[in-house]
């Protein structure tokens, strides 16, 4: 698998003594919902903070467009394309939801000091057409009335539709994304899947944790599961969920 | 004393902690930066300002050099500060500061030491009097405070002040989204540095005198005052609250000549200051004004034409 | 002639001095999240009391450490409770609370100089110099070695032995943990400012006995002391008594290197400062890695 978007080998990662990554290699090729799941604790999101350059890893190698990211800060890893959506959201609270998309837009030129005093002409054009993004893609996660609302002024379920958002705002090639559909109605829920499964169309490659197995399994092409910081099972979800080890794992740990 | 020149000096005052306060807003309200040692680089600007007038360049070249020079030490101070925990950075930057006093007050051959030296006027003209003098001076503080103003609010309003509010927020998730929290705070600490040292030629200059006792870290605190008093994150907030805070300053020293209290006055405007920090603290903690929004051109088109967007789509 | 003798022995009066500074303010940095300023104030309203007790009331020293160090903790806990409590609970920033603790200070410090003047007062008893060997000692000094000797050995004691001692270090180590086993945190940290206040009086009155007193004879030391409580690693009461004596040492040394440097002895208040620099830039964590059982 030469073409692999994201190439992780032999990562470890561990806090003080205990190991929340052991070992973990895997591949995430180009397009579609690619699903990790695991019951908690396995170290789903240890692993996306590690690739993401929150954490180093302590062991392994990561390869994102066959470029090693292990020593990247996070916003280097940004800049490849590489972006996250965390499980409890963290937003700017005192933003507004517009804001908030726009911090996350790509190649902002006002982005730069210089530009932000000297150059305003060219990036309140460049603007204009971020924010009918943005306003594109919140009309989809619904918060289209809520444009102009601080962040903080959002209930649960909304904030993590904003997490999301924000994720695709960034035009990224691979996003993760952790547990996208918790908190959030269960109608909803599967319409958030049904849209990343047409943005994968256009091109963004999904990485998703989440616990509502039924949603993900219907979209995912592919699934890791993770125990114990390890891979324990990969492959196709009718072929997962045929296998016995998958329920031993998820059973197991009641 | 003349009481037109009285209120000439309290402008002049205003103008110049305006500006500083400004800077820490910067610093601040906009980049959450805890920059307790902001008396240090006020230090930077009054003494390089004094040095190089004293050979002989005009005055605006020593004001620039004065905050290019503070500049560089906020760049230098910021190098070892990214990495540190908001109290650390506090702590660490209201050290500099004190080491930066006892230099210049063990130095004797570098500024006089402890009696510190006189510095001239920026602009003297022959033969004017005190009330033109002070009117010249206006001049010149508020032409200063008018750039730092518009600097501060094109960045506010400008995805650069989002991106640093954002860091402000949450450094992490910011940095996730690609923006540097190193370059953004570094930048931060530059530019309020650079503010702060210009405003202390402009000090140095009007009060004719650098000396180690103008530049305890009393002044930083009030400083801070004045910008969560005002509002953090408004530009307008903390011009307010530099004003609101010179005046009582004023008031209270009125008080002292005209009043007899039974408690000394000077003690009683810090006792009075302490106890509104910490009422704005608990009771009002975003100050007077409120964290202004972010006003860009196309975020104005698009929240007025939302309906029309909207409609069009429908 | 350096006589290192002198030198070692003055590093342990300062080092001692600093520790008995130092101890509130680490522990109550560990507990409550934030360096409180005011803990310069704590210092010189002790001081105040102290001369109060000792030299107006004519009552002696011994009762003037008691006395201060009552009245002070009192005052700590009170400030804890009617401002810094209020405030977490309203959820201010670490900034917050900084500034805040800053604003406290203010307020003692003026109150003092209200009910006091900032005339400089001095104790008036004299100590009492003689030479023991290569050493000039006074009476003082044996006071305060004697003094943070006692603080240390009761500490140990308090933290190692007693259930407070063991939630003050639970609590500081881990607080939800703490919470989740049953421990009273609120109580925990209110007993810890009290101490910690009261400490910060007696090392008030040591250094106010030392040199002069006047309204900001706790800020003169308040950087050396959070030196002291940054390099010991914050809420760890052993890595303070060895950062205290680093600092100690750091500073009797410093001041021979800089007489033979021909630089100014004003400096001496700079070495603690770039000490606190330093390790806040290299090892933010201090040398807490050394003493992890506290």
């Amino acid at each position: 698998m030469e073409d692999a978007l994201l190439r992780i080998r032999e990562v470890s990662k561990h806090f003080g003594g205990v190991y929340a990554v052991n070992g973990v290699s895997l591949d995430i090729t180009h397009g579609g919902v690619c699903g990790l799941v695991g019951p908690n604790g396995s170290g789903k999101t240890t692993l996306f903070n590690t690739i993401l350059g929150l954490h180093r890893p302590d062991q392994g190698e990561i390869y994102f467009h066959g470029e090693c990211i292990n020593n990247l800060a996070p916003h280097q890893i940004y800049e490849l394309g590489l972006v996250n959506a965390f499980q409890l959201p963290r937003l700017f609270y005192d933003l507004s939801v517009l804001d908030n998309m726009l911090v996350a837009a790509r190649g902002h030129q006002g982005d730069r000091l210089f530009n932000s005093l000297f150059l305003r002409r060219r990036w309140q054009e460049q603007e204009k057409g971020l924010i009918e993004e943005a306003l594109d893609i919140l009309e989809l996660v619904e918060l289209d009335k809520w444009v102009s609302s601080p962040a903080g002024e959002l209930s649960g379920g909304q904030r993590k539709l904003l997490e999301v958002a924000r994720g695709l705002m960034a035009k990224p090639t691979l996003l993760l994304l952790d547990e996208p559909a918790a908190g959030i109605n269960p109608v909803l829920g599967k319409k958030i899947f049904q849209k990343l499964a047409d943005f994968s169309h256009n091109g963004i490659t999904f990485f998703v944790v989440e616990h509502r197995l039924e949603i993900l399994f219907e979209f995912a092409s592919w699934v890791y599961v993770m125990d114990k910081g390890r891979i324990a099972i990969a492959g196709q979800p009718q072929n997962i969920i045929g296998d016995p080890t998958f329920y031993t794992i998820y059973l197991g740990e009641e | 004393m003349d009481p037109l020149l009285y209120v000439f000096d309290l402008i002049v005052f205003i103008g110049i902690f305006g500006i500083v306060s400004l800077s820490l807003n910067l610093e601040f309200g906009f980049a959450g930066l805890a920059n307790f040692g902001k008396v240090a680089f006020f230090l930077i600007g009054a003494y390089t300002y004094a040095l190089l007038s004293q050979i002989g360049l005009p005055f605006y070249l020593c004001l620039i050099a004065g905050g290019l020079i503070s500049a560089i030490f906020g760049l230098l101070v910021s190098l070892p500060a990214l990495r540190l925990r908001a109290d650390y950075l506090a702590i660490a930057v209201l050290a500099f500061g004190e080491i930066l006093r006892l230099i210049v007050k063990s130095e004797d051959w570098l500024a006089g030491g402890d009696w510190g030296i006189t510095v001239s006027s920026a602009i003297s003209l022959a033969g004017a009097s005190h009330r033109v003098d002070a009117l010249v001076n206006i001049a010149l503080v508020y032409f200063c405070l008018f750039i730092c103003f518009t600097v501060a609010q094109l960045l506010a309003n400008s995805p650069y002040g989002r991106a640093m509010r954002a860091i402000r927020e949450d450094e992490i998730a910011a940095e996730t989204l690609g923006k540097s929290r190193a370059k953004f705070k570094a930048q931060a600490l530059m530019l309020g540095s650079a503010m702060a040292g210009v405003a202390g030629g402009l000090y140095a200059q009007y009060l004719h005198c650098v000396l180690p006792g103008m530049f305890m870290p009393m002044i930083t605190f009030t400083v801070w005052i004045m910008v969560l008093l005002g509002g953090p994150a408004n530009n307008w907030g903390a011009l307010l609250g530099a004003a609101l805070v010179e005046i009582f300053d004023r008031g209270t020293n009125i008080v002292k000549d005209y009043f007899v209290l039974p408690i000394d006055p000077s003690n009683l405007q810090y006792i009075l200051f302490g106890a509104l920090i910490i009422f704005v603290l608990l009771y009002r903690p975003h100050g007077l004004l409120k964290e202004s929004s972010i006003k860009t051109k196309a975020l104005r088109l698009a929240y007025n034409g939302r309906r029309s967007i909207k409609n069009k789509r429908s | 002639m350096v006589n290192w003798a002198q030198v070692i022995f003055n590093s342990g009066v300062t080092g001692s001095l600093y520790l008995i500074g130092a101890v509130g303010l680490t522990l109550t940095y560990g507990l409550s999240k934030f360096p409180n300023f005011a803990h310069a104030e704590f210092m010189t309203l002790g001081a105040y009391i102290g001369y109060f007790v000792a030299e107006q009331l004519g009552l002696g020293l011994p009762l003037a450490l008691l006395v201060a160090f009552l009245i002070a903790g009192l005052v700590g806990v009170l400030c804890y409770r009617g401002i810094f409590q209020p405030l977490a609970k309203r959820g201010a920033s670490i900034i917050h609370l900084m500034v805040a603790s800053i604003a406290l200070g203010f307020i003692l410090r003026h109150s003092i100089g209200a009910a006091w003047t900032w005339k400089p007062l001095y104790f008036t008893a004299t100590w009492s110099a003689f030479d023991a060997g290569p050493l000039r000692i006074t009476g003082l000094w044996l006071w305060l070695i004697f003094a943070a000797l006692v603080l240390s050995l009761a500490m140990h004691f308090l933290l190692m032995n007693t259930k407070i001692g063991k939630a003050i270090r639970a609590s500081s180590s881990n607080p939800e943990l703490a919470l989740a086993s049953g421990i009273n945190v609120d109580r925990v940290i209110w007993i810890t400012w009290f101490i910690g206040a009261g400490l910060a009086a007696v090392a008030g009155i040591f250094r106010g006995a030392d040199t002069q007193i006047w309204p900001m004879t706790g800020w003169d030391i308040i950087l050396p002391i959070f030196a002291v409580a940054i390099l010991g690693g914050i809420g760890n009461f052993y890595g303070a008594i060895a950062a205290a004596f680093i600092i100690g040492l750091a500073e009797n040394i410093g001041v021979v290197g800089l007489i033979a440097l021909g630089l100014s002895t004003t400096y001496r208040t700079g070495i603690a400062f770039l000490i606190l620099i330093i390790t806040l830039i290299v090892r933010p964590q201090g040398l807490a890695m050394l003493f992890r059982r506290a």
